[in-house]
């Protein structure tokens, strides 16, 4: 018999929430469009997504806004607090997955007109399916507040990680074999790594998101490491 | 921190077990240092009945000295009726009776041979509502002390002593013998504060000290309980949420229970460091109250 005495704050954060996967969504919408113009060589449409960033940039500030006030107006405690400072943290992941997609746009125009190696192209399509996937369901597991979700995202990174890995050496085989300049090379290679570390910030959503239901975050293991030895050292 | 870890914790600290004799007029026992944390209050299985009716409900949780411990939960949830189990003030009401134990400093409180005006004297209690006497700012301060049978040439030291403590000296030590009811809310307030702790108790009851006050004098006296207690225990009953997140070490959040008779019980939830009920609190009702999703 649960009754709302805090129904405004509640739609608040709620509201923001919705903002907060519209962000996400905006993410994984941008990858597959990025990696359509960078896979045809479409300037025009590169350009495009790098206007777009503004709507993102727009959007985070917004959303921040709305935390800052609740915070200031509202006394948030217990999961109403943990759901706030997830909520801020997330929105400078997400604002920065953006900035990867921005990059990706950015580099077409300096890799223009290079033959890719069906090899190379392949993985760079994999690397965007596994970016989107990590994306989404990290979302899902903020959406639905489900942590065993969230638990899983590290290990689906690691299939990202490897893609990354045999990318590199795809480029640097196509490099090797003369097909692309050494210039060309290291522009694709910086490439992957944009991916890479889209990955790299659905994992750290994914801990902010163990940490708004329960409280934890994986680092706390390490942490007691940490205190346990310094203990330790104390007691000598 | 979890609740089984603290109390974990508490058992490794050795409580006082010497038996105090609660009629005698030496001061609190405060074995071992500072440091370590001594139980004041072990309350085991606590019910308190209003004739036939329960209001409260299996209590068991120790309040620790020098400490804060602060009582939250809705209206009806017997916080108030707990806090009085502390220096006997339900003896006062008609048909009431408390069942379990509790212990003060080893001594169970509930025992035959015990003098409830001695625990009231050695557990001092300040109301919701300012109440001072009919009396002067001074005559208000004396009042215990002269009781207790203070002479004449030590009660100035008394009353300056304790209105500093209460941090109304400045305010008022010009006009000591005007009468108390001259004195703003929040000045009464800290007037039975100092009323209080003039005759040297070893814990201050609150229950609801800031409710009729503004929020300046709230604040004072958040301050002034801070302060308090580095010489006193202090238990506090509070609707304030954000005040028991303010000023409290531990939390006690109660419940209500409606039971197959229909009558409403309370109970406690969930009893933790006050930074833990209000960051990650382990019980689902916990959150919910602290959070507004109330039923």
């Amino acid at each position: 018999m649960t009754e709302e005495v805090r129904t405004e704050f509640h739609q608040l954060m709620d509201q923001i929430r919705a903002d907060l996967v519209q962000m996400g969504g905006m993410v994984v919408e941008g990858i597959s469009a990025v990696t359509v113009a960078l896979l045809t060589g479409d300037i025009a449409s590169a350009d495009q997504i790098i206007t777009a960033d503004d709507e993102m940039d727009l959007l985070s500030l917004e959303a921040e806004e709305k935390c800052v006030e609740l915070l200031a107006l509202q006394q948030p405690v217990a999961v109403d607090l943990r759901t706030i400072l997830t909520d801020l943290r997330m929105i400078a992941e997400i604002e920065r997955s953006g900035d990867l997609v921005t990059n990706i746009a950015k580099a077409i125009s300096r890799i223009h007109g290079v033959e890719l190696e069906p090899r190379v192209r392949g993985l760079i399509d994999r690397m965007r399916q596994q970016a989107v996937r990590l994306t989404a369901m990290t979302m899902d597991a903020y959406a639905d507040r489900d942590a065993g979700l969230a638990a899983v995202i590290g290990d689906v990174d690691d299939v990202l990680d490897d893609l990354h890995g045999e990318f590199l050496d795809a480029v640097f085989d196509s490099r090797n074999n003369r097909k692309i300049t050494t210039q060309q090379a290291v522009q694709l290679a910086v490439v992957g790594r944009f991916y890479e570390r889209i990955g790299d910030h659905a994992v750290n959503i994914a801990q902010r998101v163990e940490f708004l239901v329960t409280g934890q975050v994986p680092e706390h293991l390490g942490a007691e490491r940490a205190r346990a030895r310094r203990d330790q050292d104390e007691s000598l | 921190m979890t609740e089984e870890r603290v109390t974990e914790e508490r058992e490794q600290v050795p409580v006082s077990t010497a038996r105090i004799d609660v009629s005698g007029v030496t001061t609190a026992a405060t074995t071992g240092t500072r440091t370590e944390v001594n139980t004041v209050f072990e309350c085991s299985g606590v019910d308190v009945y209003y004739g036939d009716f329960r209001a409260l409900r299996d209590v068991t949780l120790d309040v620790a000295e020098h400490e804060v411990t602060a009582l939250i939960g809705p209206s009806g949830c017997g916080k108030s009726t707990f806090l009085r189990c502390f220096n006997r003030m339900n003896d006062l009401i008609e048909g009431a009776r408390v069942e379990g134990t509790v212990n003060y400093h080893g001594v169970d409180l509930y025992q035959a041979e015990i003098d409830p005006v001695e625990v009231r004297r050695r557990i001092g209690m300040v109301f919701q509502k300012p109440n001072p006497f009919p009396k002067s700012i001074y005559d208000n301060i004396a009042y215990g002390p002269r009781l207790a049978g203070a002479r004449k040439s030590a009660l100035d030291d008394i009353i300056e002593r304790s209105l500093i403590r209460a941090a109304l000296w400045e305010e008022v030590k010009d006009r000591l013998k005007s009468s108390a009811y001259g004195l703003s809310g929040g000045q009464q307030q800290r007037l039975c504060i100092a009323r209080a702790i003039a005759v040297e108790p070893d814990v201050v009851l609150m229950d609801e000290p800031c409710s009729a006050l503004d929020p300046i004098a709230t604040g004072r006296i958040e301050e002034l309980i801070a302060e308090l207690k580095t010489d006193y225990t202090i238990v506090i009953v509070t609707h304030n949420m954000q005040q028991a997140a303010r000023i409290s070490d531990m939390t006690a959040f109660f419940s209500v229970q409606l039971n197959e008779r229909g009558t409403r019980t309370g109970e406690l939830v969930e009893f933790a460091p006050t930074s833990h009920i209000f960051t990650k609190p382990d019980d689902q009702r916990t959150e919910a109250y602290i959070t507004g999703r109330v039923g």
